[in-house]
């Protein structure tokens, strides 16, 4: 469990991170998603004791950082997969690493196996590794000390979709054995299926938190796209209920759930051939919250004609 | 998810770590020592060092072959092989600090191990025994040396080195490696620190040091305070005709050249922000 309390860090008259709270359960995967530039890494850094807050504190299982003994038995940190001796070997770093922790040199070869690097790929030093390489290494160095809890950020940055599909996997199982996951993203489509949890930041603060459903309840009035053989029929009987309907491409926009809007063309008898939510998906709600914290100008267009998350 | 209760006392143990032992401080030396050789760097130093070395020796066998009157004794030998240690094995304790910070290794070696102190003195005690194990080695080097450049000359063997030498011997290289080691904190960039410190430890001693200490006799009173060769001068034949202000002169030195870059580089690396 990862404990974050009032967490602020200031330099001079900037705060990377202002006044972040939150909790990330065993068992649970928390996404921590944000613009590039929003404080997810130095939030980050100030949980494995790589910066000291200016206020706040955060714990892990109770405990600070500082505090547990060979942290690395306990918490799985990837901070940056390119940090790393470009001069070393990909084994050779696990293998410091190991040894570090007092681990066997099998299980390098295990963690190895794990992320699918190679005997010859692990023989290569890190300038040669591409950066989905060296994201792999990564992973496999976090995950060395059979840690209770895992602190990875932007560890799909770099891989492939069979090898982001690969870690949402391993992520997945590790918080079902009970592990603690934590990891960030610039990218909502990397952690909105991996997530349970997700944490919304921008410019240092919290703008939203909560598990997919619970975002998503809270982003705007109910909203359907619907398309049936008869439109006006549809559209008549939904507006006999008081229910606001407008014309969107070859269907409606309609006001109200999809349950709604299927329970009135049941009744109408109207047949359907396409019915969805038409709610900002939370690539929306994503851009609006941030959206005075992006650097660029969120275009307009997106929060208007809700995309099918 | 749950928002916090600021209020609320310390967060509720969920992790044990009575088991866990801390990472012994012998595991970080053995570590870090790992750490100073398994990269080209490392490799090729310790490579060139070992040739130097050897080419060293093969340079005094060949004088003592060929010239009548060349004799080398066990003294001569110790202060010619300390000189290939000298020159490139300085730049150990220099990259062991600067590359968790030019290579961003820091990132990784201060979160297993976040008590910095711990790591640094760690780097310290792998840097001394490399100093120790180098001069070990150029000693074996010397005593087979010694016989073999008597039997080349035709003259008899000397063992004439005595264990105060060796020992200040010793001390000298171990101060340029501390000096080495207190920059690499302080500057925390490779070359910056490989360039102040073979300025200062090697080139203003041989090349401009040595020429006004012969001029003026202000530099002959200024030199030896502010210079750790010169102010060690006394100290490696022994103590004989050692006085108070020999003592002075080198307190300073190693003051100026260890212990002042030693504290703030130490500290500069506590409260620094591994990026």
């Amino acid at each position: 469990m990862i404990t974050v309390e009032g967490l602020t860090r200031t330099y001079g008259a900037f705060t990377a991170v202002d006044d972040v709270s939150f909790v990330c359960q065993p068992g649970r995967v928390t996404g921590f998603l944000g613009p590039n530039g929003a404080g997810k890494t130095t939030a980050m850094r100030m949980m494995v004791g790589l910066t000291a807050p200016t206020r706040g504190r955060a714990t892990i299982g109770g405990h600070r950082y500082a505090d547990i003994p060979n942290p690395g038995r306990h918490v799985g940190v990837l901070l940056d997969a390119s940090a790393q001796h470009a001069g070393r070997t990909g084994r050779e770093v696990l293998t410091i690493g190991a040894k570090t922790m007092g681990l066997p040199a099998s299980r390098v070869d295990e963690m190895l196996a794990l992320v699918s690097l190679s005997d010859a790929e692990s023989k290569r030093r890190l300038r040669n590794y591409s950066l989905g390489m060296r994201q792999r290494l990564g992973i496999a160095h976090a995950l060395l000390g059979d840690p209770e809890v895992l602190i990875l950020d932007e560890p799909a940055n770099g891989l492939d979709p069979a090898g982001i599909r690969w870690m949402r996997g391993l992520l997945r199982g590790y918080a079902e054995r009970g592990g603690t996951v934590l990891l960030s993203s610039h990218l909502l489509h990397e952690v909105e299926q991996i997530a349970d949890e997700l944490i919304l930041i921008g410019r240092g603060k919290i703008v939203a938190q909560g598990d997919r459903e619970t975002l998503l309840a809270d982003a705007g009035p109910a909203s359907s796209l619907v398309t049936a053989l008869d439109n006006d029929a549809l559209a008549a009987a939904l507006r006999a209920q008081g229910i606001q309907v407008s014309a969107s491409g070859t269907g409606l926009r309609v006001a109200a759930s999809p349950e709604t809007v299927g329970r009135t063309a049941l009744d109408a008898r109207v047949v359907l051939t396409d019915l969805r939510t038409g709610q900002a998906g939370l690539e929306d709600l994503f851009l609006e919250l941030t959206a005075d914290t992006q650097r660029e100008g969120h275009p307009a267009a997106a929060t208007q004609q809700g995309a099918s998350a | 998810m749950s928002t916090p209760d600021l209020t609320a006392t310390a967060p509720p143990r969920t992790i044990d770590i009575s088991g866990t032992a801390r990472v012994p401080f012998t595991r970080l030396v053995a570590v870090e020592w790992r750490k100073m050789l398994d990269t080209r760097g490392g490799f090729w130093l310790m490579a060139i060092t070992g040739l130097l070395l050897a080419g060293t020796i093969a340079l005094v066998l060949l004088v003592v072959a060929l010239a009548d009157d060349a004799r080398v004794s066990a003294n001569d030998l110790s202060q010619i092989l300390s000189i290939p240690l000298s020159v490139l094995l300085p730049v150990f304790p220099i990259l062991v600090v600067t590359s968790e910070w030019s290579q961003r290794t820091g990132l990784v070696t201060f979160s297993l191990e976040p008590h910095r102190l711990r790591v640094l003195l760690a780097k310290l005690s792998a840097v001394v025994l490399l100093a120790l194990a180098t001069m070990v080695l150029a000693v074996v080097l010397g005593a087979i040396t010694n016989p073999v450049g008597a039997a080349i000359g035709g003259y008899d063997v000397r063992w004439n080195l005595e264990a105060g030498t060796l020992v200040m011997t010793v001390i000298s290289q171990l101060l340029y490696f501390l000096m080495a080691f207190g920059l690499a904190m302080l500057m925390l960039s490779t070359p910056a620190a490989i360039a102040v410190f073979y300025v200062v430890a090697i080139m203003l001693p041989f090349m401009v040091y040595s020429i006004l200490y012969a001029v003026f006799d202000w530099a002959q009173s200024l030199i030896p305070w502010i210079d750790l060769s010169f102010a060690f001068t006394p100290f490696l034949d022994g103590f004989d005709g050692v006085d108070g202000l020999d003592v002075a002169r080198l307190l300073v030195a190693v003051a100026i050249w260890i212990v002042a870059p030693m504290v703030l580089g130490a500290r500069r690396v506590l409260t620094s922000e591994p990026k």
